[in-house]
């Protein structure tokens, strides 16, 4: 292929070709992230102990992590986690490929803000794994990255500043899908296709999409400040200090990075939960309970999202006025929460439960984002907080909520749609058994870091064991880290199954689900949209179809309206495979 | 606390950790001594808890209880909730899996009407009590700075955070901060059992966080500003001083010891590391005069 024809196929605006390249782009830096991960979880386990197979990385320190080293290693692995794989993975991979499928469109609004938006992730990756290779190392200062220790004259390297770049390329990209989503879903759905039919989870990739475009800017705002303080020698984030000397404040800082930072939590999270919702209901081959509130309640933790942020600075000495009103705030947010719940457990409750792979996923998401919620009730109080604050406790909570819930998510997505993506099916009993044991050893992993971080262990310790009140929890932490490799072992399973489909699966049914979004029941076509996403198990769609589901834009063939008396019972079951 | 013999992890922390953590008689040194523990070196002895069970760490301050009491009732919540969510996620899963009659609709007012009856029920007792608990605390502890204002016994401490140690300054026996008597220590906090201590707490260089586990305090220390906060032993000993916000290299070594001891030894302790302080005044070391004026709520 000449080098042209190489780049024209590479810049693509095709919103399938954009979600594969997200997806294998989302799976390298889950990859990464990943092993850094386990190295963290090493550390822990056998502090400044050489690691088996990375000598050849840290030759000085023979394979050991020292603590520069370690400080990285953190940095990238929260950055590379939330910014290059979930977030990509969800909105690039699952929201390009799903969004305009299922709202009746070939393409998006802005065909080339697609590819642009990719391009600009992928240039943001690029410095992310070349920030490795610099002198000095990659960034240090923690995935938050508060100044002053983010500005050169606590943390020099080259690699901080490629990372501030990248980081900043990456929210160009997120604001331009958001925008593009957000347009797409105002203008381009298809005739008939109301603001009450949507799919759950066109519902959460929109409520997504409008937080994008909203905070991702103050973002922007706020890395782009601390990047002038590093390269211009501005001063925004410097205070007066001994040290620095400064006339900024580093607070200012902390308020806009969590004003974004918060959100970034519903970010990752409403695509998950507008999946649970439609899965739930395909799954349990009845409609989702009491859809109005359920796309109600997303809207209003959407709208209380920004409102909340300032419970990660409970802490800084804030005044008791603004502490007391972010409290309230922040317990008001768990009650549209509760709602959805309910509503998926009502849902299941009565239907005709199907235990597929993106079922199985789904309910793995419910569980571990109910005890990510739950766990996230004592940090919502700020007397509670205080002793929390900090610990992994914290870290156990938010990695049930969006590392657990959106992992599993992703790989709900993933499963449902794969036959819509690559027009294979994945194997299911491998996709089950992936998805089961991730579930169960990621309530094991957080479930351990939520303990050691109620006995008080801190987060980011090079070596806990320093501290003569942790001593006690090596064990602990060293079965947590066993719980976490097994983890690790346990996404082979996927691999396996992903190369076993693309290299020898077969073709895919065209409707493998048997349900009636648009992406599985009008490929191509224009179509005009007669009713709602979960029309499953209706008596009159039974008795002349024959089967429980019917399209949103399939006409019934006789109009008639079926005599409620005359009735046969409807059998429930045919057609749903 | 008592001695224990050490656990298997002492082993380990013997070679990660400097020479000189085997002295569990630290927590008894004569109170008069000035030269400061060793604050590198980890206290050797373990707390006696279950790893395993949700404990948090042993409760030193005179207020503590009230947040422990509070933090076992969100447990309690915590439990109860997941309780339900799972039993009833794993019923419906078992009961209906494929099962032939199915409701055809997104649910009846009435099963809405529950949805949300329900919600707000749950959200008025779980939030509602975590809510007034909290506030509780927060107006008789957290921030009501009447307590150590109004006691006449309150020891002042001014604390400026470094990478990577806790500087921390007294008044000495005038009772003012900026004169000659100033004692300063480096990771040795040392503050009377029972008296309310006031904190003001700045930094020199980044971000860190002012943490006593054992006395559930935490604040930051934040470059440009002065943080307060207050505390009271409930009993004598020795605990330990965390820093808890990430703050570079060093961070996990950022460790101090804070000692309480009985206001008698205190009060001797003071005058003579006083003493001590006069005799060493160098009017020309202006890095050692750091202070502010105290501010009162
Ligand atoms: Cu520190």
């Amino acid at each position: 292929m000449k080098p042209g024809a190489l780049l024209k196929s590479l810049w693509t605006t095709d919103p399938q070709r954009v979600a594969r390249q997200y997806l294998w782009g989302g799976f390298l830096f889950l990859l990464v992230g990943g092993l850094l991960a386990m190295l963290i979880r090493f550390q822990w386990a056998w502090p400044g102990q050489p690691v088996p197979g990375l000598a050849w990385a840290l030759p000085e320190s023979k394979g050991a992590l020292t603590p520069p080293t370690y400080t990285a290693v953190f940095t990238m692995h929260g950055l590379l986690m939330i910014f290059f794989a979930v977030t990509p993975l969800l909105f690039g991979a699952l929201g390009h490929l799903v969004l305009p499928l299922a709202i009746g469109t070939p393409r998006m609004a802005f065909p080339r803000l697609s590819a642009l938006g990719f391009w600009a992730y992928a240039v943001g990756g690029a410095l992310m794994l070349a920030s490795f290779c610099v002198r000095l190392g990659a960034a240090s200062a923690g995935w938050t990255a508060y100044p002053p220790l983010s500005t050169p004259a606590f943390t020099p390297g080259l690699g901080q500043t490629l990372v501030t770049v990248a980081v900043l390329c990456v929210g160009v990209s997120a604001f331009l899908y958001g925008l593009n989503f957000v347009v797409t879903v105002v203008r381009c759905r298809a005739p008939g296709m109301t603001w009450g039919r949507l799919p759950l989870t066109v519902w959460g990739l929109f409520y997504g999409a409008v937080l994008n475009v909203l905070f991702v800017p103050v973002l922007a705002a706020a890395t782009g400040l601390l990047l002038l303080d590093r390269v211009a020698g501005t001063q925004f984030f410097i205070a007066g200090a001994a040290a620095v000397g400064g006339g900024g404040d580093p607070l200012v800082y902390q308020h806009l990075f969590w004003l974004f930072g918060h959100p970034e939590v519903y970010i990752l999270i409403l695509p998950a939960w507008g999946m649970v919702g439609d899965f739930v209901a395909f799954f349990s081959r009845k409609p989702a309970h009491g859809y109005r509130l359920t796309a109600g309640a997303m809207g209003a933790v959407t709208a209380l999202s920004g409102a909340v942020y300032a419970h990660h600075l409970f802490t800084s000495g804030m005044a008791p006025v603004l502490g007391r009103t972010f409290m309230v705030l922040t317990l008001l947010i768990s009650l549209p929460a509760q709602v959805m719940f309910l509503n998926w457990l009502m849902t299941l409750w009565k239907g005709s439960v199907r235990l597929t792979s993106p079922m199985i996923a789904a309910l793995a998401t419910m569980i571990v984002f109910g005890l990510g919620g739950i766990t996230g009730l004592a940090l919502g109080a700020v007397a509670t907080d205080v002793p929390l604050h900090g610990t992994l406790w914290v870290v156990g909570h938010f990695h049930l909520t969006m590392g657990a819930a959106s992992f599993l998510a992703v790989f709900a997505g993933l499963y449902f749609w794969f036959p819509r993506m690559y027009g294979r099916s994945l194997h299911e009993g491998l996709a089950k058994a992936h998805v089961l044991s991730s579930a169960v050893l990621f309530i094991a992993v957080f479930g351990g870091q939520l303990v050691a971080g109620y006995a008080g262990q801190l987060r980011r310790l090079y070596d806990p064991y320093q501290y003569t009140f942790l001593a006690h929890l090596l064990p602990l932490n060293r079965w947590t880290t066993f719980a976490a490799f097994l983890l690790g072992a346990a996404q082979l399973l996927f691999v396996v199954n992903l190369v076993r489909t693309l290299g020898w699966g077969r073709a895919a049914e065209p409707n493998p689900w048997k349900v009636g979004t648009l992406e599985w029941t009008n490929a191509g076509a224009s179509p005009v949209v007669l009713r709602g996403p979960h029309e499953l198990s209706q008596p009159e769609v039974q008795q002349q179809l024959g089967r429980d589901w019917i399209g949103q834009a399939e006409p019934l063939p006789v109009a008639v309206p079926v005599k409620v008396a005359d009735a046969p019972e409807p059998s429930g079951v045919e057609g749903a495979g | 606390m008592k001695p224990v013999s050490g656990p298997p992890v002492s082993a380990l922390l013997a070679s990660t950790a400097p020479a000189g953590s085997a002295d569990p008689a630290m927590p008894a040194r004569p109170s008069t001594a000035l030269a400061p523990p060793d604050a590198q070196a980890p206290l050797a002895v373990a707390p006696a808890r279950g790893a395993w069970s949700l404990s948090l760490p042993e409760n030193a301050s005179a207020h503590g209880d009230r947040i422990d009491a509070l933090l076992a009732s969100s447990h309690r919540f915590e439990l109860a909730l997941a309780a339900v969510m799972l039993g009833w996620l794993l019923v419906a899963v078992v009961r209906f899996r494929g099962a032939r009659k199915v409701a055809p609709d997104g649910g009846t007012r009435r099963s809405r009407a529950w949805v949300l009856g329900l919600a707000l029920g749950v959200f008025g007792v779980v939030d509602g009590s975590l809510f007034l608990g909290s506030e509780s605390y927060l107006r008789d502890v957290l921030w009501n700075f009447r307590v150590p204002t109004e006691d006449p016994r309150t020891v002042r401490i001014e604390i400026n955070a470094h990478q990577w140690s806790w500087e921390a300054r007294y008044a000495g026996q005038d009772g003012t901060f900026g004169t000659k008597d100033d004692v300063v220590t480096w990771n040795d906090l040392r503050v009377p059992a029972g008296v309310p201590v006031w904190v003001q707490l700045v930094s020199t260089d980044v971000v860190h966080g002012f943490a006593l586990p054992a006395f559930r305090v935490k604040l930051d220390a934040i470059p440009g500003r002065v943080n307060q906060t207050w505390f009271q032993a409930a009993r004598e000993g020795a605990w330990e001083v965390a820093c808890y916000q990430h703050c570079g290299t060093s961070h996990y070594r950022m460790r101090g010891v804070l000692t309480a001891l009985s206001p008698e030894a205190y009060a001797a302790w003071l005058r003579e590391a006083g003493r001590q302080a006069v005799q060493a005044y160098d009017a020309d070391d202006t890095a050692a005069h750091w202070g502010w004026a105290w501010r009162t709520p």
